[in-house]
């Protein structure tokens, strides 16, 4: 796993097509190569539109929306259309997404069951305002960030996570039950087991994954804040000492012996204390904790460094270079981190929005004004 | 909400109570009765009735059966001495399908699923240890579903099998036949690599 690749390709959405999708109606828009900027006011669906191309990719918002809140008010469905280019083939992806009930997924008109197999139709790497939380918030928004990445990388990590989820809630539902009961232990030792080879993966795909990120991450810092820094993340499991990709052979074990320890205290507390739930990824700059103790300038840099680091490995692991949709970003950087982003942007398919201006060196390939819900070419 | 009169309420209210009907295909179900020849929709009733009437659960393997016993376990030409455990009578179906099977069956009627309170206790378990002596048999075959689920309740039983003595075998997951290894998805791939075999 987690194999080298040889060339890159870019994947693209040439051509989209939404339906009573958020606030609009009907509208179709096609897309260059290279970079195109949404400009428009506020509310006006600039998000809405890079939204919609995150869709495509991972068949849910990358807003944490439920889908209802993405069908147009009085309809009973969203559409979303979309010709999605990697190399010379071009495939076509179709979904009726529907405020209540299962979505409806086609791909070259191929009905698609489960989420996990639109794998490798296209990738995003999603830059937005509230990445800061990243870095300033709890361990949870770094797993995710990690498991997010792996889910790009490989179907079984996805599938890892998932089958880790429910485990995870059969286990709780256990440990919540009845305590004094002599088939509580027997199936109690079956959900360890489970718990630990779904853990052990995604335990093991995460410290790969770190291994392979922190060279990308120093050199993104490196190029967004125009001095070098000594970025460093360490695993940091709850249920034991930190680990390193040297330990993946060692996971199950030290899983197995972290249930054993902690027998007594979750079946007090009702609730499962060991396993890849509960662990932190801990990032440091020059040894300081990143979380607690670095600048609000500096937290931003690092938060645009983890986007571009997990773009850098994905399209590195996958030969595939994910398309770029960056949120509203702009605003948010100084004058100076802005233009370095610019600068340290990969060759991909880059979608922007902004509500007012871009750095001066932004050369956008195609320039579209989205306003109430319409969306216009602009003229150079 | 009791929009419509008495009896077609009645209709919609007992349709929407069946799995995997919501209130609107109840609805379209109900009018789509209320529509038919008085003949179908007596004939349905009739069905529902005597299928109830008549049909119960294997007395031996829990199965669906006419009578005491299921045609598997009437069958005397099939092998007494290996079962295949599967967790609801239509997965007795799909191995019969293969004809590869000649062998006796235990249903137990679901799998273990804490989230919504199923433990062992509420499987025919007791049931599938005491056939083992009383039927002399040698291998249990574990036939339950490739999820979390079905997984648990595979090595459950395991682990309470093979101390008796009984050879104890799971079903491998890998590829569909005929299938493309090109349009297989990654874990159903990966498993298969997993549990492969010499040549």
């Amino acid at each position: 796993m987690l194999a080298e690749a040889g060339s890159t390709t870019t994947s693209r959405v040439e051509q989209l097509w939404l339906q009573d999708f958020r606030c609009f109606g009907s509208v179709e828009v096609s897309f260059p190569a290279g970079l195109t900027v949404l400009y428009g006011d506020n509310g006006q669906g600039k998000t809405s539109l890079l939204e919609a191309v995150g869709w495509v990719a991972r068949a849910r918002s990358f807003r944490g929306v439920p889908d209802a809140a993405l069908v147009r008010r009085g309809a009973a469905a969203a559409v979303v259309r979309a010709e999605v280019g990697a190399g010379t083939r071009t495939r076509l992806f179709e979904a009726e997404i529907r405020g209540q009930g299962r979505n409806r997924i086609q791909v070259n008109r191929q009905a698609v069951a489960r989420r996990r197999d639109l794998y490798g139709l296209l990738r995003v790497t999603v830059f937005a305002p509230d990445d800061l939380e990243l870095v300033k918030g709890g361990p949870a928004g770094r797993r995710s960030y990690l498991d997010e990445l792996l889910s790009l990388v490989g179907a079984r990590y996805d599938a890892a996570a998932s089958d880790y989820e429910r485990v995870l809630r059969h286990r709780n539902a256990l440990l919540r039950g009845p305590r004094h009961d002599e088939l509580r232990g027997a199936s109690l030792a079956v959900f360890d087991e489970q718990l630990v080879r779904a853990g052990a993966e995604l335990v093991r795909g995460r410290l790969r994954l770190t291994a392979r990120l922190l060279p990308a991450v120093d050199a993104a810092y490196r190029a967004l804040a125009g001095h070098d820094a000594v970025i460093h993340a360490s695993y940091e499991p709850d249920w034991c000492e930190p680990l390193t990709a040297d330990d993946v052979d060692a996971v199950e074990d030290l899983m197995r012996a972290a249930l054993e320890r902690t027998a007594r205290a979750e079946a007090e507390r009702g609730v499962t204390l060991v396993g890849p739930h509960r662990d932190e990824w801990r990032i440091t700059i020059g040894g300081l904790d990143a979380r607690t103790q670095a600048s609000q300038g500096e937290q931003r840099t690092l938060a645009l460094a983890l986007r571009l680091a997990g773009h850098a490995v994905v399209a590195d692991l996958t030969g595939d270079a994910p398309v770029l949709l960056l949120d509203d970003v702009f605003s948010e950087l100084d004058h100076a981190r802005a233009e370095a982003l610019v600068r340290s942007l990969p060759a991909a398919q880059t979608l922007v929005t902004t509500a007012g201006s871009l750095p001066a060196t932004v050369t956008p390939q195609q320039a579209m004004r989205v306003a109430a819900g319409r969306v216009e070419t602009m003229e150079p | 909400m009791a929009v419509y009169e008495g009896p077609v309420q009645q209709l919609i209210d007992e349709l929407g109570r069946l799995p995997g009907i919501g209130p609107k295909s109840a609805q379209r179900i109900a009018f789509h009765l209320l529509k038919a020849a008085p003949e179908d929709a007596k004939r349905l009733a009739r069905a529902i009735v005597e299928a109830k009437e008549r049909v119960s659960w294997c007395r031996r393997c829990y199965n669906l059966a006419e009578g005491e016993l299921c045609a598997f376990c009437r069958d005397e030409r099939r092998d007494p001495h290996v079962l295949c455990i599967v967790e609801e009578p239509r997965d007795i179906v799909a191995i019969e399908r293969t004809g590869e099977y000649r062998g006796r069956y235990h249903v137990l009627q679901g799998a273990i699923s804490p989230i919504e309170g199923v433990g062992p206790e509420q499987l025919r378990i007791k049931e599938l240890l005491a056939r083992l002596p009383e039927e002399g048999v040698t291998e249990v075959i574990l036939a339950t579903n490739p999820n979390i689920e079905g997984e648990a309740t595979a090595m459950y039983l395991a682990r309470l099998l093979k101390p008796l003595g009984v050879r104890v075998t799971r079903i491998a997951s890998g590829l569909p036949v005929g299938g493309d290894l090109e349009y297989a998805d990654e874990v159903t791939l990966g498993r298969a690599l997993e549990g492969r075999h010499e040549l």
